[in-house]
């Protein structure tokens, strides 16, 4: 062996709640192959790379928005066509942030064995988890691209501004992957309250309705629901065609990179024990 | 003795784990107000100073619960230390206790390529090497099949050799072998002894005193934490012996 005056690796003590963020990211990017070959394989694994895979995969959420539908007509009474898109746009854009949480959130303690035996930026985990979602997603805008064509509801240029918003979707997907799958170190069974949370906050969403619908006095889930200028926004450029409002994009933008700071700093912060916790 | 290869500095770990296997939100409202301990301190190495030059085949000794896995995983960069501090010169190989293989309804192939990149290795350096790492792990066409349909001796197989193909400047080994079948032992072994040839550090962490005698030029043995005795294999083995008060048993010596 040759002579080496400096060591490779250093192993100190942290007192700061963050590692050193430099060599995280370095880590981290030196590993990138893992997080597409991951979700390659997850993909794989489900039978996604197969045509009935496939079809699975648009299947689920267009007669998810069918049933939905049934269920606006049957209580609302009357429907149009203008109405089934919004439902069918919204549901697939929430089932898709909705997704990148129930597949993150296990992603940790799923990945126990390579924890215990691996040194490596455990974040890549509910990042492989959010890209899955992300893959599983792409094919729906084009059923929905499709059902649009079929209702004859217009295209415009202005429908491009779809993404950006999917663009901050999956940044909002990422924040909350990363913070569930951290919360579910220390509490293994949250993975089963996520259900009731997500059903919850789709009805709170403006997706069975239409934003502008919703009565004053529930006007204020504007402001405390993330996904309301995200939806609102959404449902504007893919159903109406229309450009949407700056504000709103820039609201959710803001609810995207806080959640994701947020979810960033929780997880960073407690990442160097789940080595014992796992 | 060859360069230093590993250099540990009064090293402290000390952590909190929780006493249920499996932590639930559920668990602790109904505790709530009880009082009820939830956490567990452990102090699981104290105050261990250990340099391993390269060249050196160090054997660690001692019963459950001394240390040895997690000072393995200190080196490994797995846990931060709590106190003290750890050099290492050169690329580290672990083999923990649980072998590769962290997603059981992926092939053997897929959890070879994803240990690899979670490590830090390129896709082109796994490539090359897989070849050879099925050759060794003889695993035959079940290299395809989900790793759950692997009995433990062929997680162990596949495990080892990752481990030993990727040419490691440091090759830490943490009784994975003890699954394996004894031809299958006996191969390890003496791949093992190829790597001792080659100037490299291992370091071989079992309860098996016949191997590591037979492999290790030195012992260090660890008891709760802290590091009791280091020096010739068959000095050291023998006061662990002493000390376990088992003797030379039939049960200790052969198993790996």
């Amino acid at each position: 062996m040759n002579a080496r005056a400096l060591p490779t690796e250093v192993f100190e003590p942290f007192h700061s709640a963050l590692p050193p963020l430099k060599p995280y990211w370095r880590a981290l990017w030196a590993r990138r192959g893992f997080i597409s070959e991951f979700s390659r394989s997850d993909l794989r694994e489900k039978h996604f790379d197969s045509l009935f895979g496939q079809l699975w995969l648009i299947l689920n959420p267009l007669l998810l928005s069918g049933v939905y539908f049934l269920l606006i007509v049957i209580i609302g009474g009357h429907s149009d066509k203008t109405r089934y898109a919004h439902l069918t746009a919204c549901l697939f854009l929430f089932y898709a942030i909705a997704n990148a949480m129930i597949g993150g959130v296990k992603s940790v303690t799923a990945g126990q064995r390579l924890i215990l035996n691996t040194a490596f930026p455990r974040i890549m985990l509910p990042m492989s988890a959010t890209l899955v979602s992300l893959i599983r997603f792409l094919p729906t805008i084009a059923v929905f691209l499709v059902i649009k064509g079929l209702l004859g509801l217009p295209f415009t240029f202005q429908m491009f501004w779809a993404i950006p918003i999917i663009a901050i979707a999956f940044l909002l997907g990422l924040g909350l992957a990363i913070l569930f799958s951290c919360i579910n170190v220390y509490f293994r069974d949250i993975a089963t309250f996520l259900p009731y949370f997500n059903r919850s906050w789709l009805y709170l969403s403006p997706i069975l309705y239409e934003a502008s619908a919703l009565k004053p006095e529930l006007r204020p889930l504007e402001h405390i629901n993330p996904l309301f200028p995200l939806l609102d926004s959404w449902s504007r450029v893919m159903v109406h065609g229309q450009a949407p409002s700056f504000s709103q994009l820039g609201i959710s933008l803001l609810w995207a990179l806080g959640f994701l700071i947020i979810g960033t700093y929780f997880f960073l912060s407690r990442e160097r024990e789940f080595a014992v916790r796992v | 003795m060859g360069d230093l290869a590993i250099s540990v500095q009064n090293l402290n770990l000390i952590y909190k784990t929780t006493i249920d296997k499996r932590p639930t939100l559920k668990a602790r409202m109904k505790s709530l107000g009880r009082g009820t301990k939830l956490t567990r301190i452990v102090h699981a190495v104290n105050d261990l100073s250990i340099d391993i030059p390269y060249g050196s085949v160090l054997g660690v000794v001692g019963a459950n619960g001394a240390g040895k896995s997690t000072l393995m995983r200190v080196i490994s960069g797995i846990l931060p230390p709590t106190a003290g501090r750890v050099e290492v010169y050169g690329k580290v190989s672990t083999l923990l206790a649980l072998g590769v293989g962290f997603n059981p309804s992926m092939s053997g192939r897929e959890n070879v390529l994803l240990g690899g990149l979670a490590a830090g290795m390129s896709r082109s350096e796994i490539d090359k090497h897989f070849e050879e790492i099925a050759d060794f792990a003889e695993l035959g066409d079940a290299i395809d099949a989900p790793m759950r349909t692997y009995s433990s001796g062929m997680y162990a197989r596949l495990g080892f050799s990752v481990a030993v193909t990727v040419r490691p400047d440091i090759l830490i080994v943490d009784e994975a072998l003890s699954t394996g079948d004894a031809r299958f032992k006996e191969k390890s072994l003496n791949k093992m002894k190829e790597l001792r040839s080659d100037a490299r550090a291992l370091i071989l962490v079992s309860h098996a005193l016949g191997t590591i005698q037979d492999m290790c030029n030195e012992v260090a043995w660890m008891h709760k934490g802290k590091l009791i005795q280091r020096g010739e294999p068959g000095k050291v083995v023998q006061a662990y012996q002493e000390f376990l008060e088992v003797g030379k048993s039939a049960v200790v010596d052969e198993d790996v």
